[in-house]
């Protein structure tokens, strides 16, 4: 099946800097995927090309079978939701009004029960909205759209934890009753982290972490306390980092760990603290995704 | 977020969402011939994706533990529960007694000992429960 | 519903945005009838310019203020181009008849009672009504579409490429004025009523000539626009 955003080689030079360099993804339709990185990592970049805002320097770009630039056949089933969406002079209502008409799947009675969750008023000027009720409104076309393909690029700007919990919370109950494709920026990662199938983080316009949401919880865990112990547990095994403090250690272990594993470790009085998902990609962006150098406690003479 | 249900951040998803449901089969909660809440009830009550909880249903209906009746959902299959307990029996020692043993060791308390320990323990808690 | 209608109605989702043209033809219209009583029977006429580079004004606008949100909502660039030309020309059609309703007014009231000649414009808006409604809608559709042109160029070069915008359109012009007295076409003998001169429907002919090379300027100059 085709899959409904792919990417090939796509570039975006700038004239001082590289925005994206050789990106290459596949999404697969009816998902939730999480776009992670850091702040002008290049998610902005990618989602604007994916929604034809911004037009590639080299390579392909296929959102539904075919490339989305100046195509409205792909436009009118895509909805991207902008951390900077600029609005004419107009009423919160009257942008409503105007998104439905484009926005063949539109759903009036969920815009108006979003905007009552959101407390945004219909016949308020959007240019008087407070950040957080902007925000809403993004997120209320977003989801209200119902489009095949939606894009939201950090869509909460403003938003308290309650008033994102219930982004969160309207995504899913949405999205279950009508599946689409659903590219999500976001730079808060543990709240978001059990919405998404898939994960790829971008770091300096390149795809540095592509997988599945599941092989990445409990990938890595951070095995910490006397630091034998835990050259005992980690001797041999890939290790992303290593930290001593005295007789104490820490390390992060790449791998699953097996019931014996974890029988050794609460034997040895080891703790074993799985990293979350943010901490994962932390780690993935700093590029720390290469096993640490070989170097193992024993040798430290002061490892007692 | 699912933390707030009770999910860690350890192990996939999915497979917290199967062993929660195992053990409120092998707990009663669920009886036999009773209907698991679906997909979608799962994924807004854990606030998980639902191709999540779909994949923990799957794990279980896999086993043999849940069964399809079209149109209608996922039930708890006949025997379910006799078969979880039984799992639930043979990695016992494994899952407990090895643990037990080992930190009694590690405590110096030698096996008579503890035999005595768990005797008096476990008459206690009888007892209580009379 | 064709896309361009729908950026067509996209404009006009909040109607007050447009109707301020119906406002500021009145305004105007008051403050030379104020001037104008100073001294009988004088032309007022400078004051519709106002309303005249207002359409220019409107044009420039609808890119920076509504393009953005255009492009989230699925139009693409060209489709709101044409959209915006297709709103631009209903609002020149519009305030043409408005125009030539009013001159008609004002002849038959004999310039308001005060001899005012507000609406009318010597060579150009004199002649019979459908005349001045052709030629002022073609005018007003045409500043509108130079205002969109300005707009996005704007929008992509900012002030710097709007100056070399500019610097362009003013040499193509001495250029053309320097072509046009080596050719002795006489247009600025119009005044005097010569008749080797451009009538003012030949004159409204070239004007709808430009407006179409506008139109085709920016529709060109749009396609690589970003928000």
């Amino acid at each position: 099946m085709t899959p409904a955003i792919s990417v090939a080689g796509l570039t975006r030079r700038y004239r001082d800097h590289t925005a994206l360099d050789d990106i290459n993804i596949a999404i697969s339709g009816g998902t939730i995927t999480g776009l992670l990185g850091r702040n002008g990592a290049g998610k902005t970049t990618l989602l604007r090309i994916l929604a034809g805002h911004e037009f590639p320097s080299s390579g392909s770009v296929r959102v539904l079978g075919a490339p989305p630039a100046e195509n409205e056949d792909v436009l009118r089933r895509l909805v991207f939701v902008r951390e900077d969406q600029a609005y004419p002079d107009i009423k919160v209502g009257q942008a409503l009004r105007a998104a439905s008409w484009f926005h063949p799947n539109w759903d009036s009675t969920l815009a108006s029960s979003l905007l009552d969750d959101f407390g945004v008023r219909a016949n308020k000027a959007v240019k008087k909205l407070s950040r957080g009720q902007r925000s809403a409104l993004g997120i209320t076309i977003g989801l209200a759209a119902r489009a095949e393909v939606t894009l939201f690029d950090e869509p909460y700007a403003g938003l308290d934890a309650v008033a994102r919990q219930v982004f969160y919370d309207r995504l899913l109950a949405d999205f279950a009753e009508f599946p689409r494709t659903v590219l999500l920026s976001t730079h808060l990662i543990d709240e978001a982290a059990a919405l998404f199938e898939g994960v790829i983080v971008i770091d300096r316009g390149r795809v540095v972490l592509d997988a599945p949401a599941d092989v990445l919880r409990g990938v890595a865990t951070r095995v910490s306390g006397p630091c034998l112990a835990v050259d005992a547990l980690a001797g041999g095994r890939p290790v992303w980092e290593r930290r001593r403090l005295g007789s104490q250690a820490s390390v992060v272990m790449v791998g699953p760990l097996s019931p014996d594993d974890r029988e050794q470790a609460r034997s040895s009085g080891l703790d074993l603290t799985p990293l979350s998902l943010q901490q994962i990609v932390v780690q993935a962006a700093a590029g720390v995704l290469a096993p640490a150098p070989e170097t193992s406690f024993e040798t430290e003479r002061t490892c007692a | 977020m699912p933390e707030m249900a009770g999910l860690d951040e350890g192990t996939p998803l999915f497979v917290q969402v199967a062993d929660r449901l195992a053990g409120e089969i092998a707990d009663g909660g669920l009886a036999e011939g009773e209907r698991v809440p679906s997909t979608n009830e799962l994924a807004a009550f854990y606030r998980i994706n639902p191709a999540t909880a779909a994949k923990g249903i799957n794990v279980l209906a896999d086993d043999g533990l849940l069964e399809k009746r079209r149109g209608i959902g996922m039930f708890v299959a006949t025997g379910a529960r006799q078969r979880l307990l039984a799992r639930r029996r043979a990695e016992f020692t494994q899952r407990y007694v090895a643990p037990l043993l080992s930190e009694a060791a590690r405590l110096g308390i030698d096996t008579d000992e503890l035999f005595d320990l768990i005797k008096d323990a476990g008459h206690e808690r009888e007892g209580v429960s009379l | 519903m064709n896309t361009w209608v729908k950026v067509a109605r996209y404009h006009l989702v909040r109607p007050a945005n447009y109707l301020f043209l119906l406002w500021i033809l009145p305004f105007s219209f008051a403050v030379g009838a104020v001037t104008a009583g100073r001294s009988r029977g004088h032309d007022a006429a400078g004051y519709l310019i106002s309303f005249f580079i207002y359409f220019g004004v409107l044009g420039m606008q609808t890119i920076g203020r509504s393009l953005p949100f255009g492009l989230t909502l699925g139009a693409s660039r060209r489709s709101f181009y044409s959209g915006t030309a297709l709103l631009g020309m209903a609002l020149a059609l519009v305030s043409g008849l408005v125009l030539t309703a009013l001159q008609a007014i004002e002849r038959a009231t004999d310039g308001w009672g005060l001899s005012m000649h507000f609406f009318r414009v010597p060579y150009l808006l004199n002649g019979p009504w459908y005349a001045t409604w052709l030629t002022s809608a073609v005018v007003l559709f045409a500043l509108f579409v130079y205002g969109m042109w300005h707009g996005i160029v704007y929008s992509r070069w900012g002030p710097l490429g709007t100056l070399a915008f500019i610097a362009v359109q003013v040499l193509v012009v001495v250029a053309g004025a320097v072509v046009v007295r080596f050719e002795h076409w006489g247009v600025r003998s119009a005044a005097s009523g010569s008749s080797v001169g451009l009538t003012a429907l030949g004159l409204t002919a070239v004007v709808a000539a430009l407006a179409v090379l506008v139109l085709a300027g920016g529709h060109a100059t749009i396609r690589r626009a970003t928000v």
